[in-house]
């Protein structure tokens, strides 16, 4: 799947020991999920920060992509106005009352005087690693 | 098995290990390692979940092939949520002789060519541009390279007649578009639809595309933005015209002069981004790296759309002098170039910069050129250091 000379130790590995390396993880995972579950570490999607749209703007912005969209914007209120009024006309339903509110919201938690946004890292699925 | 089924084989394969279909292995999503569980991508910085957009960690830009788990994965939509190979056709119509349909048993039959390509999206860097501007907050790695292969799109078109008047090649993929979001539709010339470089790309370092990357089978338009490399490819149409559409009018598209921030720009006074600008990124030492005094190694890569890389040169003084890096051995057309450049530090702190020239005669600015969609940013880089 690499090039030569550019395989990382940890894709590395003949078919036959993958299928055994995969029928031991599946055995010790299997096992390993009656007994306990693992606290979920990393969240795929995250959630808006607190606040009196909380709710409005998940349901207005989350329907279509995830809060990260938003959590790493750091704009000012014109730009947030303009991105609301691009989101509507593109099918996000928001009620003309809550629009201020709405950029109000945006504007006050993700403009360009917060800290950036720390994204987390993927991580491949172990039995995909340990298939490889 | 004959070729055809192999292929098929071969692919459904890749896809069933990519996620691309139904996995016995999703029940390991219930035991996360450390980040999000993503099937296919290792280490990457996550910038979206749904839709997936994932950046290369800059450290990754070790290699001059990118693995395919450190391949960075942008998406404008949601991914197909149906990808049969069996089923999966490719319709050519529009400005052609005889409007057809492919199936990848078929595409599989025509001869493959392969293209080392260093793929960059075009809002690589948007998130050091100032002021901020809205879209994926890209640090530097939405940009890697792999060796593409495939039949040569003009192959593909030249089975349905190219007319005369068709002067512009339009690609559809199978994104599913939420709300009334405009579909991710977009077009290139002709001419460089026709060059011999231009591919329908159904593998990626030599397997099958996986789902993230386009599966079954994209474009891949070697030196040029990334969204020009339409993914899960299923129609093209030659039209008389460049494509009407939001992503190539207002999106993709750069401003004629330098504008300011605020200043309104005009869409005539745009134009549609194609090819990449030079560039050059450090991948160690890391941004804020503690290292000891002594020989450092300075790495990187540096690519230039359609252009060759001529020199790479690096400032160890916050750019007010600049020595040549050595250029890495392998090469390729539209792929990036490697470079190394070995440094005797004593202790300090440091702003370590990377500065590279093409044959087209362009060198990377001071600062980005500010536009209103952080596009193309190919600013010096820049890392600082602390030497004790």
């Amino acid at each position: 799947m690499f090039p030569s000379g550019h395989i990382p130790e940890r894709y590395q590995g003949s078919e036959r020991t993958s299928v055994i390396a995969t029928a031991i993880v599946f055995l010790a995972l299997a096992t390993a999920s009656c007994l306990w579950a693992f606290p979920d570490s990393s969240k795929a999607t995250e959630e808006l920060p607190a606040g009196a749209m909380q709710a409005r703007a998940t349901t207005s912005c989350l329907e279509c992509h995830e809060a990260r969209i938003i959590l790493q914007q750091r704009l000012t209120k014109p730009a947030w106005t303009k991105e609301v009024d691009k989101m509507v006309k593109w099918g996000a339903l928001v009620d003309a009352a809550d629009r201020d509110a709405l950029i109000d919201y945006l504007s006050t938690n993700f403009n360009p005087d917060q800290p950036p946004y720390d994204p987390p890292r993927s991580a491949l699925e172990k039995a995909t690693v340990r298939r490889k | 098995m004959n070729s055809r089924r192999k292929f098929l084989s071969q692919i459904t394969q890749a896809a069933l290990v990519s996620g691309a279909l139904p996995s016995v292995w999703s029940w390991g999503s219930a035991f996360p390692e450390n980040g999000i569980e993503i099937p296919g991508e290792d280490d990457l910085i996550v910038r979206s979940y749904r839709f997936l957009d994932l950046e290369t960690p800059v450290k990754f830009f070790d290699t001059w092939l990118t693995p395919v788990p450190h391949f960075f994965v942008r998406n404008h939509m949601n991914e197909p949520s149906e990808l049969n190979p069996e089923e999966w056709k490719l319709a050519i119509g529009g400005e052609v002789e005889k409007p057809l349909t492919i199936s990848l048993g078929e595409l599989s039959k025509i001869e493959t060519h392969s293209v080392v390509n260093t793929l960059e999206c075009a809002g690589n860097g948007r998130a050091l541009q100032r002021p901020q501007v809205p879209g994926i907050q890209w640090g530097k790695g939405a940009v890697s390279t792999a060796r593409f292969s495939g039949p040569r799109l003009r192959d593909v078109l030249q089975r349905a007649g190219l007319k005369a008047s068709g002067k512009h090649v339009m690609f559809r993929g199978l994104d599913e578009v939420p709300g009334k979001v405009p579909p991710f539709i977009r077009s290139i010339p002709i001419e460089k639809a026709l060059d011999a470089d231009t591919l329908i790309a159904t593998h990626m370092n030599g397997i099958p595309l996986s789902k993230h990357h386009g599966f079954p089978a994209r474009a891949l338009v070697p030196g040029w933005i990334g969204a020009a490399s339409c993914k899960w490819l299923t129609e093209i149409k030659i039209l008389e015209s460049e494509f009407v559409g939001n992503f190539m009018s207002p999106g993709y598209r750069f401003p004629n002069q330098p504008g300011k921030p605020g200043e309104a720009i005009k869409p005539e006074d745009t134009h549609p981004l194609t090819a990449l600008n030079v560039k050059s990124v450090i991948a160690g030492p890391g941004d804020g790296d503690s290292i000891k005094p002594g020989k450092i190694s300075v790495d990187g890569a540096a690519w230039a759309g359609e252009a060759d890389i001529v020199k790479v040169e690096v400032s160890t003084d916050a750019g007010a002098s600049w020595s040549p890096a050595k250029l890495g051995h392998q090469q390729a057309r539209y792929a990036w170039r490697l470079w190394h450049y070995e440094w005797r530090a004593s202790k300090g702190d440091y702003a370590v910069m990377s500065r590279a020239s093409d044959s087209q005669g362009r060198t990377q600015p001071p600062t980005p050129v500010w536009n209103p969609s952080g596009y193309l940013n190919n600013a010096i880089d820049q890392v600082r250091i602390h030497v004790s």
